[in-house]
Parts: structure tokens; C-alpha cells; sequence
């Protein structure tokens, strides 16, 4: 018989997996955060393009185009939010069963692999991990397939503040405030750009 | 490590107490788990916590099948009674949990589902194992608001769950009772504290005293056999409880 394991804390490896959903999490959050700016500058961008009448007719149009990506962006983020708060307890179930199957797995260590009954219970165990992970794979794959979505989508939105950019030099008198407004739209994009990076790497399960 | 030891023999009716685990950490509370075994069926009584699963398990299928194990029998609702619910369900997934109504929707929260919990009522009911029949006797406030004992009138014991816990230094590894007023010291403290109400306490002696008991068997501490019962009860009934100290 082997000695008794003691102190079962079988969590070490396993809780990356919820350390992970919060790394993803807090991605978004921080992305939420920024596109909400994006639509507070495009709208004051708006402002500015009328005061500066004719001469930033190109700007202003470019403006409420940025406007309309930070909307869509918005809702981007919140269905991967909520596809993040539904993986929570699809990892937590595999959390779960992982710490179970170790816990059963010490004690048919200790009482050795003729008691009647434990291959049964060893086999429900990873038939039920299989399929919890199954689960989380799929969930995965969506998750991912949904950050490149958004990742095609900030391109646009890449573009539009380049647009502006040019657009800004056009501004008469107004040019250098479209400029400052244009360089920080394409800031604020480009830190998106490195979230969604950050994201895309992100897997809720591992390969 | 922890041993199984048959406390009552009969034929095919069993009582084995699952006690002393000299290896278990020492910030975790010493557990006793008792198994009634009846024929092909075996009953769990306080299967204890989830780090002790392991020693309790291969300590039972020493002794007995645990597939012929039909249900676990959970005195309260505490995380050293029955926090290792999820596992043993993890095993036997059709395992039966009789408990107090009142922790029908709590002890989900360790583990099972609606069909796992056979909710005793306040009364108390007879639990049926194989042929034998099985009291459980009303407990409350001793020391959970939900509480039952369960008694085997065939063996003429019963499981007293806190009632009789006596928190015992390492040197007193004793399995039975050997000095009663030695050993009571140590279960003094623990009842002042744990025992709420002194109402409570009197109608369990008065029910108890009832009952024809040749072992009183606790979730902690060593056993009562013969005299010493009657002993505990008397002692029980006269002390103070619900105090802090005094």
C-alpha cells in the first residue's frame, strides 16, 4: 500500500484554466473601457468638424464613421463577454472533475486496484472530463473566432483614423486641433490592436 | 493511516468504526466514520471531509465491497461530516444522502443532485438497510438546528454524531472509553460550547434514555460502551451548556 497523500491540493495546475477566463476578462474589460472613449472623442471630433464648417467636411463624415465603430466594437466586446461568463462554468466543471478524479484516484492508490467498483468509477470520470473539455473547445474555438471578427473590424477602424489623419491637414485653421484628434484616434486603435493580440493568443483550454 | 474496526459482529450485521488517523494534518479536527454493513447493503454514517477522503475510503474497502454501499447517512450539514459528498457520489453516483430537511438546497452545494437527498422530518423516520431497520433519532440544536442520531435497535447502537465528541490529546488513542471521569474532561469544553440549548439537551436525554444502548458511538473521540452510556447521559443532562465558558 502506499503511503497516505496528504494536503490534496490538485488546484495548481488545474486553476489555470480559470486564471486564463480572467486574463481574457480583464482584456476585454480594458477593451470595453477604450471603445467607449473612442466614442466619447468621435462625437467631440463631430463637434469640431462643424465648427470648422467646409473645410472639414471629409473629417466630419470620417468622424461619424468612427463613431459607428466604436459602436459596433462595443457590441463585439459584449458578446465575447458573454461568451467568457458562460466559459466560467464550463472550466469550473472541469476544474471540478479534475480535482474529483485525483482525489478518487489517491484513494484507489491507497486501497490498491481490486476493490469491485473503481475502474467503473475511473471510467465515468474521464468519459465526463472528455466531454466537460469537449465543451470548453467548442467554446474556445467560438471565443477565437469571434476575436478575429473584431480583429478585421479594428483594421477598419485603423484605417478611418489614418483617412482622418489626411483629412486633418485639409482643416484650414482647424488643422492642427483634427490633427491632435486624428493622431489619438489612431493611439487609442492601435492600443486595441495589442488588447485583441493579447486575446487572440489567449486559449480557455490548452492545445 | 486510518483502519477500519468492527465494533459489532452478528452474522452479516456489521458496525466498523473508521477512527484515528495519526497521519492527518494537524489542523484538521479528528473524525470517526461508521459503517453499517447489513447483508449485501452497507450505510455510511458522517463520511467526514474532502482531504480525508482518501485515508476513509481505502480504510472501508478493506473491510467491506463499497458498491454494496446504498446510502451515507449526514447527521448536520458541517464540512467534517459530509464535504466529501462529491466524491463518494463520484464513485457510487446512485448513493442515497439522509439527512435533515432542512439541508435539502445546502448540502447540494458539496455535491449531488435532487434524487440524491432523502429528506428525513423533524420527527425523525425509519431508514431501512436490507432487512434491518434503522432509526433516526431527532438531534436538533445538538449543536445543528437540523440534527439526527441514528440507532440500530438490533445492535443496540447509536450514532451520536457531535453528541458525546470528546477532542482527545495525541496520547489518547484509545478506541473505547477506558476512564470515564478522565475522559470526559476533554468532552467538556466542546459540549459547554457547541451544545446550544438546554432545552434541547434535556428531551434528547429523556428520548435517548428510552433507547436500550450498549454503545454510544461520536463523530470524534472514543466510544461508550456498557455503563458509561447511561454515565454520559447523566452527565450531559446536569451540565451547563450554550456558555463560553463557566
Amino acid at each position: 500500500m502506499n503511503a497516505p497523500e496528504r494536503n490534496l491540493h490538485f488546484t495548481s495546475t488545474n486553476s489555470g484554466e480559470l486564471a486564463r477566463i480572467v486574463r481574457v476578462n480583464e482584456e476585454i474589460k480594458a477593451i470595453v473601457a477604450t471603445a467607449f472613449r473612442i466614442n466619447l472623442m468621435a462625437l467631440n471630433a463631430i463637434f469640431l468638424a462643424k465648427r470648422a464648417g467646409n473645410a472639414a467636411l471629409g473629417f466630419g463624415v470620417l468622424s461619424n464613421e468612427l463613431r459607428r465603430f466604436a459602436q459596433d466594437l462595443t457590441r463585439h466586446m459584449a458578446s465575447l463577454r458573454d461568451m467568457t461568463s458562460g466559459s466560467v462554468g464550463s472550466v469550473t466543471g472541469v476544474v471540478q472533475q479534475q480535482r474529483n478524479s485525483a482525489i478518487l484516484a489517491a484513494a484507489i492508490r491507497l486501497s490498491g486496484d481490486g476493490v469491485p467498483g473503481v475502474r467503473e468509477a475511473r471510467k465515468r470520470g474521464t468519459t465526463r472530463l472528455a466531454e466537460q473539455q469537449a465543451k470548453l473547445r467548442t467554446l474556445d474555438m467560438r471565443l477565437r473566432a469571434s476575436v478575429e471578427e473584431t480583429q478585421q473590424l479594428v483594421e477598419l477602424g485603423g484605417v478611418l483614423a489614418r483617412s482622418a489623419k489626411i483629412e486633418a491637414a485639409y482643416g484650414g485653421g482647424f488643422s492642427p486641433a483634427l490633427m491632435q484628434v486624428s493622431t489619438d484616434f489612431a493611439e487609442v486603435i492601435a492600443q486595441i490592436k495589442r488588447s485583441l493580440e493579447i486575446l487572440g493568443k489567449e486559449r480557455l483550454v490548452k492545445d | 493511516m486510518k483502519q477500519a474496526h468492527c465494533i459489532y459482529q452478528d452474522d452479516a450485521h456489521r458496525w466498523l468504526a473508521i477512527a484515528r488517523d495519526p497521519t492527518k494534518p494537524g489542523y484538521i479536527i479528528d473524525t470517526n466514520e461508521y459503517v453499517i454493513v447489513h447483508g449485501d447493503e452497507a450505510l455510511l454514517c458522517d463520511p467526514g471531509g474532502i482531504e480525508i477522503f482518501p485515508a476513509v475510503f481505502s480504510a472501508l474497502s478493506a473491510e467491506c465491497d463499497p458498491t454494496r454501499l446504498a446510502g451515507i447517512f449526514a447527521s448536520h450539514q458541517d464540512p467534517d461530516i459530509i464535504s466529501s459528498l462529491a466524491l463518494w457520489l463520484e464513485f457510487k453516483p446512485d448513493l442515497k444522502c439522509y439527512t435533515s430537511w432542512l439541508w435539502q438546497s445546502f448540502l447540494p452545494h458539496f455535491g449531488g443532485r435532487d434524487s440524491t437527498f432523502v429528506t428525513i422530518p423533524d420527527p425523525g423516520m425509519t431508514i431501512r438497510l436490507g432487512g434491518l431497520e434503522l432509526q433516526a433519532i431527532p438531534a436538533h440544536y445538538l449543536h445543528s438546528s437540523g440534527n439526527f442520531h441514528l440507532y440500530d435497535p438490533k445492535a443496540k447502537i447509536l450514532f451520536s454524531g457531535d453528541v458525546g465528541a470528546a477532542l482527545l490529546p495525541p496520547d489518547h488513542s484509545g478506541l473505547y472509553v477506558e476512564d470515564f471521569s478522565r475522559h470526559i474532561r476533554h468532552a467538556e469544553g466542546f459540549h459547554k460550547r457547541w451544545m446550544g440549548s438546554d432545552r434541547a439537551k434535556r428531551d434528547w436525554c429523556e428520548r435517548v434514555s428510552r433507547l436500550d444502548i450498549d454503545m454510544m458511538v461520536p463523530q470524534h473521540g472514543a466510544i461508550y460502551q456498557g455503563a458509561d452510556v447511561q454515565r454520559f447521559i447523566n452527565w450531559f443532562a446536569a451540565l451547563e451548556v450554550g456558555v463560553l465558558r463557566g
